[in-house]
């Protein structure tokens, strides 16, 4: 496929140049079936402590967040929420709210898959290729149901 | 504009457009229509002039006005119509005439909704969204999207039934159905429709059609479904009960509880169902606040919500199609294989968490700034709350657990060309709307000069939104709400995602509903024989006594009693007539 006659045509002789071939790399996947894009775009997250990377990194942000709000005389409408770090400290509480309300929400209100009738498949008209789906309607049994 | 141009309404060419489809079986002429419709709506829309009535009738004696622009629908109508070309561009790998029909003539029916003039051709098209929209959750022809199909029929047909109950009341009470705001609860149908607009607009309690049925649509049909129905009862919202105090703390409270919900929930489509919970409560709550700033946060934030959330819808359904599910528990990693389905999502996802130079950053803050400026600490917590929720389940969640997380092994192909194509147009208007107005019509400038009370945001674009103030606090919030979802990540204590479905307000009918229906029934079989039995034994025994005394052969026949009640009743008759007389007299 490569451009060795330096005339735009490819060793079949037809009208591929090289600038093509590489856009056509990009976009198809290697042996790995991994993305060639998803190595330049996120290839960065594969790398070897990048949770620890990231945690010191963000936070290093936020104290920084906050250090700016202490140089900075702000005008809410709402008092309290003049205080420096307010929007920050409330924000990560009620994230650590939500998320950890989880636990016992889940224990309360979890149940089977099928608790309501057979949950079944994806709908149809998925690719038939899927590896979770396939053939749709294969997936949908006559047993399947929904109180 | 020719005369019969200026009259045709958008959302009527849609629907036209939408049922020619379903007769047109050439799939490529089929996705020109689906195409080119949208974008002749468009254009009927943005060259129409506004304040002015372009089509009307009188049927019945009810002076209906069927086409009429002005400043709050023209930007409803207009996101309707763009998100309609999306959506079909986004289908067009697909190949059933009646989805396209379906999502065609339902986004019709949304603007024709949105451009009526008075209460009854809105109810009009307000039925035909529901019967419209249906076939988007059937075509998934599942059994379980099939009972979904049909309890969200019934839920918006109720809907459909109170707002025809209320109409009727306030035309007895008014004597005309025009779109005059209400302003007290209390006055003759005004309930009915309060509730009417309250179930479209899934308020708590009357919001579990919405994740009963969205995620069971099929694939495409889900994005079409989060664009239009909740928008258009905020807009009726808007429209009909500007300034009505009691829509703060019901918008306040939805985007509160479905962030618990949100978290716990592996479905990540309905995860997005929930979110759209979750944002129309702002909307919501800004229609509450009711001023002319506020009216202008719900007009801009529902613009961009359509468009944000569509988007995150629009990768759920490339990662279904791609894969076959979009279960938390069953994905991680895509983006080794769908690395501008990605992109796309984490655009998604920082516009709806109102990142700056983002969407939900110029829009949601004229909201939360209105709630503040007007003294509502606990609302205003309340919304603060849900914005930190909103970045938990939409801006993390979402793309965290698809494309990233666990590697799930998954290896499948990029999302069809013409999927990545509807993507990548919504990521646009996502980021666009974002941006500062480096010229008037550049960015959110474009949004503000289109808002119904464009002074008010203009004046709030120069003064508030892109302040260091408002960046600094709004990325104070994100970023320290993202550094707590690394911290609990490293500490183990965020909660893992597991199989299951999680019971909401819809328990109630479907399986307490069900079950005591079930046993009725079921009593019903075995009492019934028995019941049947004494009843005839004691009828029966009825019939045998009546006849041992009435019949000739009884008691009463024989002789010696026949003297006796010729007197009793001659002295009956007796006393009848004295009575008369006495009366008469």
């Amino acid at each position: 496929m490569s451009d060795e006659t330096g005339s735009g045509r490819d060793t079949s002789g037809r009208f591929v140049k090289r600038a093509a071939e590489q856009v056509h790399n990009l976009h198809t996947p290697g042996a790995d079936g991994i993305h060639p894009l998803a190595k330049i775009l996120f290839g960065w997250t594969h790398r070897k402590g990048i949770a620890n990377i990231i945690f010191w990194v963000l936070g290093a942000l936020a104290v920084i967040s906050i250090v700016a709000d202490l140089a900075m005389k702000r005008h809410d409408y709402m008092s309290f929420a003049n205080a420096t770090g307010f929007y920050g400290i409330y924000g990560f509480l009620c994230f650590s709210f939500a998320v950890v309300m989880g636990w016992p929400l889940g224990r309360l209100l979890r149940r089977d898959e099928n608790y309501y009738g057979d949950a079944g498949g994806p709908p149809e008209g998925v690719d038939p290729d899927a590896p979770l789906g396939g053939d749709a309607p294969a997936a949908h049994s006559a047993a399947e149901g929904d109180a | 504009m020719p005369a019969l141009l200026e009259s045709l309404n958008p959302g009527w060419l849609l629907i036209l457009a939408g049922v020619a489809s379903l007769f047109i079986k050439m799939r490529q002429v089929r996705q020109v229509v689906t195409v080119v419709a949208p974008i002749l709506g468009v254009l009927l829309l943005i060259f129409s002039v506004q304040n002015v009535t372009h089509a009307s009738a009188n049927v019945m004696g009810l002076d209906l006005i069927l086409y009429r622009v002005d400043g709050l629908n023209f930007l409803f109508s207009l996101a309707f119509l763009i998100a309609s070309l999306l959506n079909a561009i986004y289908a067009l790998h697909t190949d059933d005439r009646i989805q396209d029909g379906a999502a065609l003539a339902y986004a019709g029916a949304a603007v024709s909704a949105t451009l009526a003039g008075d209460l009854m051709t809105l109810f009009v098209f307000w039925e035909v969204t529901a019967i419209s929209s249906v076939f988007l959750i059937l075509r998934a022809r599942t059994r379980a999207s099939y009972f979904a199909a049909m309890r969200y029929l019934g839920v918006q047909i109720l809907s459909g039934v109170l707002l025809l109950n209320g109409i009727a009341y306030v035309l007895k009470s008014r004597g005309h159905l025009s779109l005059e705001a209400f302003t007290d609860l209390s006055e003759p149908g005004v309930m009915f429709i309060f509730l009417a607009f309250g179930i479209k607009a899934a308020f708590p309690l009357l919001h579990n059609w919405l994740q009963d049925a969205y995620p069971k649509a099929t694939v495409v049909g889900s994005v079409v479904l989060s664009a239009f129905t909740t928008k258009l009862a905020v807009y009726a919202l808007a429209r009909m009960f500007p300034g009505q105090e009691h829509l703060i703390w019901i918008g306040a409270t939805m985007t509160v509880f479905p962030v618990f919900f949100a978290v716990i929930e592996n479905d990540l489509r309905k995860v997005l169902s929930y979110s759209i919970n979750n944002q129309v409560g702002f909307m919501v709550c800004g229609v509450g606040i009711g001023t002319p700033l506020a009216i202008n946060g719900v007009t801009a934030h529902a613009f961009a919500d359509i468009f944000f959330k569509g988007l995150l819808m629009m990768s759920m359904g490339a990662v279904l199609y791609r894969t076959g599910t979009v279960k938390a528990s069953e994905l991680g990693g895509l983006h080794r294989s769908m690395p501008w389905t990605t992109v796309f999502c984490i655009i998604g996802a920082m516009s709806i968490s109102a990142f700056p130079l983002f969407s939900a950053f110029v829009t949601k803050s004229i909201i939360i700034s209105e709630v503040a400026s007007a003294g509502y600490v606990a609302i205003f917590l309340m919304l603060m709350f849900a914005s930190a929720g909103v970045l938990e389940h939409s801006g993390i969640k979402i793309p965290y657990y698809a494309f990233f997380g666990h590697d799930s092994g998954i290896r499948v192909k990029e999302a069809p060309f013409n999927m990545l194509l509807a993507m990548g147009v919504a990521a646009f208007i996502c980021v666009f709307l974002g941006l500062p107005a480096i010229t008037p019509n550049f960015g959110h400038g474009w949004l503000y000069n289109l808002l119904p009370y464009r002074e008010e945001a203009i004046g709030y674009s120069h003064h508030h939104l892109f302040s260091w103030e408002h960046i600094l606090t709004q990325m104070q919030l994100l970023i320290l709400a993202i550094f707590a979802f690394v911290v609990l990540k490293r500490f183990h204590i965020y909660p893992p995602e597991k199989k299951g479905v999680i019971l909401d307000s819809d328990w109630v009918y479907r399986k307490a509903g069900y079950g005591l229906v079930s046993w009725m029934g079921t009593v019903w079989q075995k009492a019934g024989p028995a019941m049947t039995a004494a009843f005839f034994g004691v009828t029966g025994k009825a019939y045998t006594w009546i006849e041992a005394a009435f019949s000739p052969r009884g008691e009463l026949a024989r002789g010696g009693l026949n003297g006796a009640m010729t007197v009793w009743t001659a002295v009956l008759l007796g006393i009848v007539l004295l009575l008369s007389f006495s009366a008469a007299g």
